[in-house]
């Protein structure tokens, strides 16, 4: 029923006279407004200023300005501190030393930190530490969001203190039963660790401790203790070589633990007079055949035999070995080897006790100043043979407990599935890990660790050389260090920080600050005697049967072991060799390639196709490996790279390649590959291989006409005709110069000689200037977003007309011949960035001037202003412009650091992340150079050469780049533009670049 | 009866016409129904366009990655449809200008579509540089309006903000010089309309012309002068995009030769689509009589002027590339490495479709042919599409430095938005074809007693 009920208002409405009423309902006032009054003044009227257009125009904006101001622009909100940290100024940047040494890379480092958040590695030079491509990308790998983010039991989350109660109780369970406990670790080179290791014994009981590289050395491990009664490697100061013979040695790479190529690099300076001969014999094209003087192509079997082949002609002794193509270049090479007394130095990567020997060896015949054999390095302590040994005591069920530490055997192992096998037997086990991976999925326990960069620690990678690691923000997830973990269950109440310091004996503040310390100590006098019969170990190589196709496992500059496979920068670096990223593949010689029916094909849009074989190596089968055709491959070989395949702890994006891990003890000569019909879609950024024909572009002088002949002979200088008279090409000009001379002007120098192409500047600009990565599909569409990248070129190899002619090829042939890459090019590398012309030509054709030149010397980009036509790209003769074709950040098709919370905060602050449409490109880093000025204006004094930095120069380890301001005519930057071995990059163009090349010097036999 | 022409010229307006009998001619597309192969054409015009919106908001939304371009190729089938757009519309110009200052009579039976063909091929010429920029939104960034910005303002050097200025200069001339000659045929219409609707827009189109004596000396006048006015046009919209290329520094591009070989490359490609669309529409609105065989081949004695220059013109760039002896020079779109190369095609289309098939024209008997003279005129356009796309894909995808030589493949974004400007083009034209006087019927009617068939042979009859 409807509710009839009525309210009264008031009393009034009672009565029946209801006058009031009547007027309230009618009227909302009561009195009679004075409307007359107020609109029947005309005089008034007419006088007001406020037209009754002005009065509606009043109420319009006003409502307009009411919207208007409601519509609230995305709040963020940005938290002050509440205590401010000490040493945090906001916008200023914080360096700590540190120390990276992840079991595979060791760098001595400094950390860039804003805000409390590291944001990029650097070298810490003091400590003459130096940083591969590796190094400078980890700190990436910090802030990967796919790290082990808290303690796992069996898969399920745990807390600290449960895993704590649980392992602390069954650990004695497990020395109660008689059963081993067995610690499998990378190479550890802590002091404190191994001494926390011992005490860890002293309460529970016997601890195995296995000591276990992915990529192996124990051969010259090994072979070392043979020839010194010590598990260790010798050093290197290929500083003092002047002649480097290495038989499949890839020191510029990760040979031994890197770190060699300062040392290279030092030695070969060309105005210096001294460049050291370095020849390569090796199957795989690596980035040190790459710079050789010389290459020669042998299988891994031929290797072999030329080494002792070396050893005999360099000693006179005759222990039988077998022919290889090279046997009278190998006399050669000791002739040369002998004439370079103690500068001569022979190493090799033959993983073979009596090959590494027989390498020790001839150094020693030789005199060898370059090795080091009294202060050795511990960066590889990994021993296979207790490797085996553990999994067979495992597989026995002879283990109790199994604890790792910073290594994932199974995706390493060659025998993994034995080892997951023999894993059933063990009746504890724990991995320490940061990444859910292989290992720590078949684990019982996954215990999260932190990050280097989070963590304490200590290394001594050399005797003598004591390294700190010391953490630079806080940890990011529930993680605790091995070391901290152990300390916990021996009952020790300390952090690994005391337990550390405790055990060092000197300045630890300085020591903390500086990151590094040597370290005095008096070498053990040695009790050792050799028992090496030379002729034996020559023997026991004889018996080495060469395949028809032989297996070369290498790894690469980007992704080394694979630890940091979900890294997107390493995924998307490309080999400096093949120029090939996100993939690894089979390397194969072209004329194999011909005979196995196998093709590279360019697509229409630019992207290369390779086909698949299922390849054979010793019974184990990889299906769907793709071929790469690869100049200067040695015939009968074929080369694979390790670190790639992974398949746990990884996004899908980097699950790219096969894991060549299953190959690494198996019998290389045993290979055996067939086609299967499919393709596979290459990432390589170069299409065309070499120069054809432009050599002006890569200027290239053998040592012997650099000393000898005129400059202009060998660094030509363009001339043309100009009111006729034969100018400069650089001195006709359109343009009225700009005075340059007051304040400053930067130019960069690149040094091709001393580029050894190892990318590592790549990375580094990567962080410094927050380039996107685009991941595979859009690199096939040739759309890497590289602001600095190395150009790689191959030498061809064209007839003369006369034999052109003989041969029968025409015109056409000769003309594509350029094109074309020889069988066993050598090979150079030119870095190119913006060369932020003084006459540039991509500022001319903008419409809307986003691009223009700065007082300074830099081409500038206005990101804000650019609409996006590319002319300017299209201009530019260099081609460094990079156009964000699509967003890059925050957008799931493109799922890499910039759309991810945790990859976000390894962004520069003080560079902008580029929206989509926008043009980008290298700023010479002004950032860092406009910061420089700032703080030398603060502090009141002038900028000493060397304080301007870019971020690629920086990472330079062999000093190729040197940046600075050539109106300090005392500057280095200053001299080397004005160098003999100067040039522009196509200079002819009239461009006038700030960035300079130095002429490439090979010391080439004549 | 006008001032006698040579019996030997032969007749403009064939058959037995009266000034009323051009009028219906002219005005029946407009007065009847269309019939069915309009609406096909329509239709199928119309699906291409509304493709073209889709590929082009696909684009704008998601950028420019979708399509075929990347690092070292940042244009192609964007400025080669831009340029090939522009190139079309150049006849119209010529057509109702230059041979109006000429005082060619045949001009007057095919300049109105000619020059309604050049506005809407600009239409889709303007549309390229527009969606091509990454960011369309800050497009008026381009244009020097008084801003906020601070001293931000347009790059003067940049021949993209001449391009700007050039095109819209001459859309808006072309536009009002085919308006002003339309006004006299507008008022015919609306003379003629029965339905108020249609009387009413045809009064408003021709801004109330009378047709008083005024009204036509007037209308003289300002033909003359807006004549004048368009034909330096003529030669300096191409020139300018022209200069998008020749003021650059790319092996290829930076040549001095571009203008005046651009410009006759627009010719040629503006009257070979001038024929195609006629050749169409004599058929189609029954105007045989008015485009005859002496107007075809009149139109390809001028395709064979202009596609000799252009010939000499690719021949001069292959001899002075290899000339120079430059390596830089080996890979330009006229080069022994543009012929070999991965784009042997694209190079052997243009010299077969430029150099070798236009030279048939030679033979009067295919100059005179309808249908050799449509199947040319389609292998011209499809040719000058071509010499666009190498002087742009070719030479950008081999640059100065090796390392940065890459490939272009178009996507079906890139392919979608030239189909959807075809699209649009034609559903502009058949519009046009059905609401427009498709002759200058009131300039025909000035001619018709002179070099009508029907007068000229009373004419000659009566002088026997």
């Amino acid at each position: 029923m409807a509710s009839n009920k009525k309210y009264w208002i008031s009393t009034e409405e009672l009565k029946k006279d209801t006058s009031l009423i009547d007027n309230l309902n009618q009227k909302e006032f009561m009195e009679e407004i004075p409307t007359d009054e107020f609109l029947g003044d005309k005089e008034a009227l007419e006088s007001s200023e406020t037209s009754r257009r002005d009065f509606l125009k009043f109420v319009g904006f006003s409502t307009a300005a009411a919207t208007l101001a409601s519509c609230e622009g995305p709040v963020r909100k940005a938290i002050p501190y509440v205590v401010k940290p000490e040493e945090i100024t906001p916008g200023q940047a914080n360096y700590y030393a540190s120390t990276m040494f992840d079991g595979f890379d060791f760098a001595n480092i400094l950390v860039k930190t804003r805000e409390g958040r590291p944001i990029k590695i650097e070298a810490n030079k003091e400590a003459d530490g130096s940083t591969n491509a590796r190094v400078q990308a980890s700190v990436l790998s910090l802030y990967d969001s796919f790290r082990l983010k808290g303690p796992k039991y069996k898969g399920e989350k745990i807390s600290w203190e449960d895993v704590d109660k649980n392992i602390m109780s069954a650990l004695p369970k497990v020395y109660a039963s008689g059963k081993e406990v067995v610690l499998l670790t990378g190479t550890c080179a802590s002091p404190s660790t191994q001494k926390l290791v011992k005490q860890f014994e002293e309460k529970y009981g016997k601890i195995r401790h296995v000591v276990y590289d992915a990529v192996s050395e124990s051969a010259a491990l090994d072979a070392f203790e043979a020839m010194y009664g010590e598990r260790a490697l010798p050093d290197y100061d290929f500083s003092k070589a002047k002649t480097i013979v290495a038989i499949g040695a890839d020191f510029l790479g990760d040979w031994q633990g890197g770190n060699f190529s300062a040392g290279y690099a030092n030695g070969r300076k060309p105005e210096s007079g001294k460049m050291s001969y370095h020849v390569q014999l090796e199957s795989n094209m690596s980035l040190t055949g790459a710079n050789s003087d010389k290459r020669f192509t042998l299988k891994p079997s031929e290797q072999v035999f030329a080494l002792v082949g070396l050893y005999n002609a360099i000693t006179g002794n005759n222990i039988p070995t077998q022919a290889t193509p090279v046997d009278e270049a190998i006399k050669e090479l000791a002739k040369k080897l002998k004439a370079s007394g103690s500068g001569a130095v022979v190493v090799t990567d033959i993983q073979n006790k009596n090959a590494q020997i027989m390498a020790l060896a001839i150094n020693e015949a030789l005199g060898s100043d370059v090795v080091d054999v009294v202060n050795t390095k511990n960066i590889r302590k990994g021993n296979d043979a207790d490797v085996a040994a553990l999994i067979k005591d495992m597989k026995a069920g002879k283990i109790g407990a199994l604890i790792t530490h910073n290594t994932n055997p199974v995706y390493t192992l060659s025998n993994s599935n034995a080892f997951v096998e023999a894993l059933k037997n063990v009746d504890l086990s724990i991995a320490f890990a940061m990444h859910e991976d292989e290992t720590a999925k078949h684990m019982q326990y996954a215990l999260s660790v932190p990050h280097y960069l989070e963590s304490w620690g200590d290394v001594m990678h050399k005797k003598g050389y004591y390294s700190i690691t010391q953490p630079t923000i806080k940890p990011l997830f529930y993680t605790r260090q091995f070391q901290d973990t152990l300390l916990k269950w021996i009952g020790n109440e300390d952090s690994f920080y005391d337990y550390m310091k405790a055990n060092f004996s000197g300045d630890w503040d300085q020591t903390v600050h500086d990151g590094f310390a040597k370290i005095a100590y008096t070498p053990e006098e040695s009790t050792f005697e050799r028992t090496i019969d030379i002729n034996a170990v020559g023997a026991a190589l004889n018996t080495i049967k060469p395949g028809k196709l032989e297996l070369a496992l290498y790894t690469k500059i980007s992704m080394g072991d694979g630890q940091m496979a979900n890294n997107p920068w390493l995924q998307e670096l490309p080999d400096p060799i093949s120029r090939a990223s996100w993939d690894n593949y089979i390397t194969m010689s072209p004329a194999d390639a011909r005979e196995f029916g196998l093709t590279n094909v360019t697509r229409d849009d630019g992207a290369l196709d390779g086909d698949l074989v299922d390849l054979t190596v010793d019974g184990v089968t990889i299906e769907n490996v793709p071929v790469l055709i690869q100049p200067g491959q040695a015939v009968g070989s074929i080369g694979l790279a390790l670190g790639y395949g992974r398949s746990e702890g990884v996004k899908d994006e980097m699950k790219q390649g096969v894991n060549a891990y299953v190959y690494a003890t198996k019998s290389y000569a045993d290979v055996s590959l067939r086609k299967t019909g499919s393709i596979h879609g290459f990432a390589c950024i170069q299409l065309q291989h070499t120069l054809a024909g432009r050599h002006d572009i890569l200027r290239e002088v053998s040592l012997e006409d650099y000393n000898n002949e005129a400059p202009h002979e060998w660094n030509h200088q363009h001339k043309f005709s100009y009111d006729h008279q034969e100018v400069p090409a650089e001195k006709v000009d359109l343009w009225e110069s700009v005075d340059r001379s007051n304040g400053h002007h930067f130019n960069l120098s690149i040094d091709l000689t001393a580029c050894t192409g190892c990318a590592a500047c790549v990375v580094a600009c990567h962080a410094e200037n927050n380039v996107p990565v685009v991941g595979k599909r859009e690199i096939r569409k040739s759309r890497d977003m590289h602001w600095l990248r190395i150009d790689r070129y191959y030498s061809s190899e064209v007839p003369t007309r006369e034999a052109a002619k003989e041969e029968g090829l025409g015109k056409g042939d000769m003309y594509h011949g350029l094109e074309k890459a020889a069988d066993n090019p050598q090979v150079a590398f030119q870095p190119v960035m913006c060369q932020h012309c003084n006459h540039a030509p991509c500022e001319t054709v903008c419409p809307v001037a986003a691009t223009s030149h700065g007082k300074q010397g830099q081409n500038q980009m206005a990101y804000n202003r650019c609409v996006g036509t590319r002319y300017c790209a299209n201009n530019c003769p260099y081609r460094v412009r990079r156009f964000n074709w699509f967003r890059y950040n925050e957008n799931e098709e493109f799922d890499y650091n910039m759309n991810d919370d945790y990859g976000k905060m390894v962004l520069n602050p003080d560079v902008v992340v580029r929206s989509r449409g926008v043009m980008e490109k290298c700023s010479m880093c002004i950032q860092m150079t406009q910061a420089t000025i700032l703080e030398a204006k603060k502090e009141g004094r002038k900028i000493k050469d060397g304080e301007f930095q870019t971020a690629c120069m920086n990472a330079c380890t062999t000093g190729a780049m040197v940046f600075g301001d050539v109106n300090d005519k005392e500057s280095k930057v200053a001299q080397l533009a004005e160098d003999k071995r100067a040039y522009h990059l196509l200079d002819f163009v009239g461009t006038k670049p700030n960035v300079v090349y130095q002429v490439k010097v090979r010391n080439e036999e004549a | 009866m006008s001032h006698y022409e040579s019996p030997y010229r032969e007749p403009l307006i064939l058959g037995k016409k009266s000034y009323h009998d051009i009028s219906v001619d002219i005005a029946r597309p407009i007065e009847t129904r269309a019939n069915k192969n309009w609406w096909i054409a329509f239709t199928i015009a119309l699906l291409a366009f509304l493709w073209g919106i889709g590929a082009i908001t696909y684009t704008i939304a998601t950028g420019i990655g979708t399509w075929g371009l990347n690092k070292n190729i940042g244009w192609a089938w964007d400025i080669t449809n831009f340029v090939w757009w522009v190139g079309i519309g150049h006849a119209g110009t010529l057509i109702s200008a230059v041979l109006l200052l000429f005082r060619q009579e045949w001009r007057m039976a095919i300049n109105r579509s000619a020059e309604a063909m050049t506005i809407f091929a600009v239409f889709q010429a303007g549309l390229f540089p527009l969606i091509h920029m990454g960011r369309i939104w800050d497009g008026y960034f381009t244009l020097p309006i008084p801003n906020q910005f601070g001293s931000l303002w347009v790059n003067f050097n940049s021949p993209l903000l001449w391009d700007v200025f050039a095109i819209s200069t001459y859309l808006s001339v072309s536009l009002v010089f085919w308006w002003t000659g339309l006004l006299p045929d507008f008022a015919m219409i609306r003379d003629r309309a029965i339905r108020p609707f249609q009387k009413k827009i045809y009064s408003l189109l021709s801004f109330g012309w009378t047709g008083r004596a005024k009204d036509w000396q007037r209308f003289e006048e300002v033909s003359l002068v807006l004549a004048g006015l368009a034909t330096p046009l003529v030669l300096s919209v191409h020139t300018i995009v022209s200069m998008d290329f020749a003021t650059s520094i790319n092996p290829g591009w930076h040549s001095t030769i571009f203008p005046p070989y651009f410009v006759a490359g627009a010719i040629f490609s503006g009257f070979a689509m001038v024929q195609t669309l006629l050749g169409i529409m004599r058929k189609v609105t029954h105007l045989e009589n008015y485009i005859t065989r002496k107007h075809i081949e009149n139109m390809n004695m001028v395709i064979l002027l202009t596609g000799g220059i252009v010939a000499t013109a690719y021949l001069t760039e292959f001899f002075i590339g290899w000339y120079t002896g430059s390596p830089y020079e080996n890979y330009t779109y006229m080069s022994v490495g543009a012929a070999t190369g991965p784009y042997w095609w694209a190079f052997w289309s243009l010299i077969l479709f430029n150099i070798i098939i236009p030279q048939f024209l030679w033979f009067k008997k295919v100059r005179t042919s309808f249908i050799w003279s449509f199947v040319i005129s389609i292998a011209i356009n499809i040719g000058m599409w071509f010499e666009r796309f190498d002087i742009i894909a070719i030479v950008l995808s081999k640059g100065h430095l090796p390392s940065s030589w890459g490939r272009f493949e178009p996507t079906f974004v890139d392919i979608g938005i030239f189909i959807g400007t075809l699209g649009f083009f034609f559903v502009l034209f058949l519009l046009y074809a059905r609401t427009f006087p498709v002759i200058a019927q009131a300039e025909v009617k000035t001619i018709l007693k002179k070099t009508g068939q029907y007068h000229k042979n009373l004419r000659d009859t009566s002088h026997e």
